[in-house]
């Protein structure tokens, strides 16, 4: 059979052309899923700092969390707002309830966070507690005494969402 | 006579841009994701200026001792309700959760308890008890219908002496 010479060409073309055509589609696919749940996910605005060395107690609670002050305790320091204000090796050594950096770091905020409505006075007084699992309830006693004293008396705890039946 | 026919070149897509977008994105926005979704949960304290309360026969003031060893459920004025005994893996929770579902059953207006933990708690079991004081969780199917209990927790110091 003698062909035209276009149909030689057509033949040519489709005999040298390499098919390393990847098929994409489904990676793509997995992809954009990933994205869209990614972006979702993360436009939630993160109130809490999150800390390595800290691990959060589970909890069924609901309650989001707000944005006040946080008091960090780890299993080596007291932390308020990110900076140390004292180790717990001697605050638990220390006699008394009465954390004296503590107390003196969380008055310095009060008077730093003036109110300009009544109605948020109530929201100036609070306090987020962000306890390891591991702490004893005489160290966590004291933090709160604390803050009781420097007039933060609305105290939160911090704790990991869990869904659970009991 | 010959026909001529055009062979048709499968059509192709240019998208290796936004695979590139893709690739960067992707990892970028796993290593930012938050997986863990955190709560707080609200303690009642008491208020300053409460004076001394006055104390009714029929009026449930529930509180729950964490004991090294043992869940104590009471009552401020009729005294131990019941005691319930460690499991293998720390406090019974599920039974203490059982017990407080039914005295709510019994007082039903109540909202209030007090947790007393002793000085070597953890926070951990302070905050696992307080969960089953303050609500229950039962499966209905794919949800969790949730059953308010006593939800203002306030929480104290265990008494030294065990009561019996």
């Amino acid at each position: 059979m003698k062909l035209t010479p276009l149909q030689k060409r057509a033949e040519r073309r489709a005999r040298n052309q390499s098919h390393v055509d990847m098929n994409l589609v489904a990676l793509i696919d997995i992809f954009t899923i990933l994205i869209f749940f990614l972006l979702s996910s993360a436009t939630g605005v993160e109130i809490l700092p999150s800390h390595k060395a800290v691990k959060l107690p589970y909890s069924t609670a609901e309650a989001a969390p707000h944005e006040t002050v946080v008091v960090t305790v780890s299993a080596e320091d007291i932390l308020v707002d990110g900076r140390v204000v004292a180790t717990v090796d001697e605050v638990m050594a220390a006699e008394g309830d009465l954390i004296a950096p503590l107390q003196a770091e969380l008055e310095r905020l009060r008077t730093q966070r003036k109110v300009i409505r009544e109605e948020n006075e109530a929201a100036s007084r609070a306090v987020t507690v962000m306890g390891d699992r591991q702490i004893p309830y005489r160290l966590l006693r004291k933090v709160m005494y604390t803050a009781a004293r420097a007039d933060f008396t609305d105290v939160s705890f911090a704790v990991i969402r869990k869904y659970e039946a009991s | 006579m010959a026909v001529r026919r055009l062979r048709k070149q499968p059509a192709s897509l240019e998208v290796t841009a936004f695979i590139n977008l893709i690739v960067v994105l992707v990892p970028f926005l796993l290593s930012t994701a938050v997986f863990t979704r955190l709560s707080v949960l609200e303690l009642s304290l008491p208020a300053q200026s409460s004076g001394v309360e006055q104390l009714k026969v029929d009026d449930l003031k529930l509180e729950v001792v964490i004991r090294p060893d043992a869940l104590e459920v009471g009552d401020r004025i009729g005294g131990l309700i019941q005691r319930i005994p460690n499991g293998a893996a720390g406090p019974d929770t599920k039974a203490l959760a059982a017990l407080v579902l039914a005295l709510k059953q019994r007082f039903p207006d109540t909202r209030s308890a007090t947790v007393l933990a002793s000085p070597e708690t953890p926070y951990d079991v302070l905050v696992q008890v307080m969960d089953a004081v303050r609500a229950t969780y039962r499966a209905a199917g794919a949800e969790l219908v949730h059953t308010e209990l006593f939800p203002d927790i306030s929480i104290g110091d265990a008494p030294v002496a065990q009561r019996r």
